[in-house]
């Protein structure tokens, strides 16, 4: 972790499948930051790209962690899971590809637009995945 | 005026019920005695409703300098038709009010229709940002701009009603009344706290036409009085369309927008901000919002139940025959809506607050964290703020001192006499 300017990290479990409390995280996460006075416009990118990392979490992962990490000139929030890893990982960049089950689409999510939102809202977008887990972490300069 | 809501403190007993129900914590108990912070209010009356001793009260207004008045013309919020037994003649509520000595009443449901229309037309007009949110309810407005600032862009810049409404009456009287504009004087009725500071306070940068606002319960019993003998000719041709924007989902409906949500209740109101704060809802066109239940017929000063005075509307809807509707014309209202007759700027308000870095701003965050951790965590409200969190931030910012807590003192109590 880049130790320069570090100040700050909240963090938050996210349950694979637990569908009543998915969104918590990222509200928290939110509600802190606008404690902390940043810009509305840089909240509102951090909390697209910090909902859509943890529905991911609930719906495909087998649970994992979402950390925000506030350094004095930028925000990063970092998704991180257990598994079980992306098989094809451009495949899942595309918008509109999709692997939700129907069940899960029942209930509003897996439109296929989570990677790709999350990219397009981040200056900085960096995605490693194996079977045993996936790391996502996305900058946000401020 | 720069409040609407007075606090009777020979009645408050610092109980905490205010404190506990205001969505914003703008509420403090100090010595004994409930306090508002005026940056932090909304306006939304959760306070008066919560009060079980009566110790809110609206601002007070002199009520009858209407009388002395030279041209007074009286606007009544579209909620106020809800407000007597079902069948009542909208006319004789005119009439009625006519009789209490207003030269004039202006029926704001005709207004209502127009601002429908504008706000049809600024949706279709609109590019990129959705969903556009209805900036009808003045405390909504405030809440977004004290809590939601990222959500200010999604805000509609269409004046509300009572401000068109106010200012075609003021309008129509010069010229059909030959009376000149300095001694009109436009006296609202109103249901709510919110509307009443927003004739001081307006939310756009534009100075309000409304000269005074007369809280709709202090003026009912004389109204009432006068309904049952009027005759059926009205002063001005109400519109049953905009007469539906007195009910929750009657806007959404009258603007006849396809995908709209209509939300009332201010913990729902909350959810459904944070909701479109994280990207969703971008598939629907308008979002209504109301503080009060089923809208402005819920309103803190109305006298009837929220859910009778519905119906009471309802049944004016659909017991009102077409011809009756004012109707307006696509010229008129298009030559007004060229000139931006309807448009209003919504600003960023500048708080006072001092800037602290990001790095400053930690600092603090985390002081406050270590002296939660301190607390017992029941939210209790017995050291006059409404949560532990609160008052953490509160003695963080020195407004209040670690020992106003009564289980930490309790506590120190029994460990000192423990060592002893």
């Amino acid at each position: 972790m880049d130790k320069e300017n570090f100040l700050k990290r909240y963090s938050c479990d996210v349950v694979a499948n637990n569908f009543s409390n998915a969104g918590k995280g990222s509200s928290d996460i939110k509600k802190n930051l606008k404690l902390l006075n940043i810009d509305p416009a840089i909240i509102r990118r951090i909390a697209i790209v910090s909902y859509e990392a943890e529905i991911n979490l609930v719906i495909h992962s087998l649970g994992g962690k979402l950390h925000c990490d506030i350094y004095e000139h930028k925000i990063i929030i970092i998704s991180e899971d257990i598994g079980p890893g992306i098989p094809n990982v451009e495949l899942a960049m595309t918008e509109g590809y999709s692997t939700a089950s129907s069940s899960v689409r029942e209930f509003g999510f897996g439109a296929g637009m989570g990677l790709p939102n999350m990219k397009k809202w981040s200056d900085d977008f960096n995605i490693t995945t194996k079977k045993t887990g996936t790391e996502i972490s996305m900058t946000i300069n401020i | 005026m720069d409040f609407s809501i007075l606090l009777d403190s020979d009645k408050c007993r610092g109980c905490t019920n205010c404190m506990k129900k205001c969505p914003t914590q703008a509420i403090r108990i100090k010595n004994e005695k409930a306090v508002i912070d005026k940056n932090k209010c909304i306006y939304c009356g959760e306070c008066i409703k919560a009060c079980p001793y009566n110790a809110y009260s609206p601002y007070e207004v002199n009520k009858n300098d209407f009388v002395e008045t030279k041209f007074s013309i009286a606007i009544p919020s579209t909620a106020l038709y809800g407000q007597f037994p079902k069948g009542t003649e909208i006319c004789n509520i005119q009439n009625s009010i006519l009789k209490l000595g207003f030269d004039y009443v202006y029926d704001e449901s005709y207004a209502a229709e127009l601002t429908s229309k504008a706000i049809a037309r600024k949706i279709s007009e609109s590019e990129g940002v959705k969903p556009i949110i209805s900036t009808n309810c003045p405390a909504i407005v405030r809440l977004i701009k004290i809590r939601y600032l990222s959500l200010l862009d999604n805000l509609i810049t269409v004046e509300s009603p009572m401000e068109i409404a106010a200012r075609l009456a003021k309008h129509n009287a010069h010229e059909n009344f030959d009376v000149c504009s300095e001694d009109i004087k436009i006296y609202y009725i109103s249901p709510c706290p919110a509307e009443m500071l927003s004739i001081t306070n307006p939310i756009g940068t534009k100075k309000s036409s409304i000269d005074s606002v007369i809280p709709l319960n202090s003026i009912y019993g004389d109204i009432y009085r006068e309904v049952c003998k009027n005759t059926k000719l009205c002063n001005s041709t109400p519109s049953i369309k905009g007469i539906k924007w007195a009910i929750a989902g009657g806007q959404s409906e009258t603007i006849n927008v396809s995908s709209y949500i209509s939300v009332y209740g201010i913990e729902n109101i909350i959810d459904i901000l944070e909701e479109i704060e994280n990207g969703k809802l971008h598939d629907i066109d308008y979002v209504e919002l109301s503080v009060c239940t089923e809208g402005c017929v819920g309103g803190i000063f109305n006298v009837e139940n929220p859910f009778i005075a519905k119906r009471n509307i309802d049944y004016i809807i659909k017991n009102t025959k077409e011809t009756f509707n004012a109707g307006i014309s696509d010229e008129v209202f298009n030559d007004l809506y060229e000139k931006n007759f309807f448009d209003i700027e919504i600003i960023k308000e500048d708080t006072n607050k001092r800037k602290l870095t990001l790095a400053e701003a930690v600092e603090r965050m985390e002081r406050i964290e270590q002296i939660t951790a301190l607390l017992p965590g029941l939210d209790c409200g017995s050291c006059g703020s409404p949560t532990c969190r609160a008052y953490a931030e509160d003695i963080c910012d020195g407004h209040a001192d670690l020992y106003g807590c009564i289980l930490l003192k309790a506590n120190k109590k029994r460990l000192n006499s423990e060592e002893l």
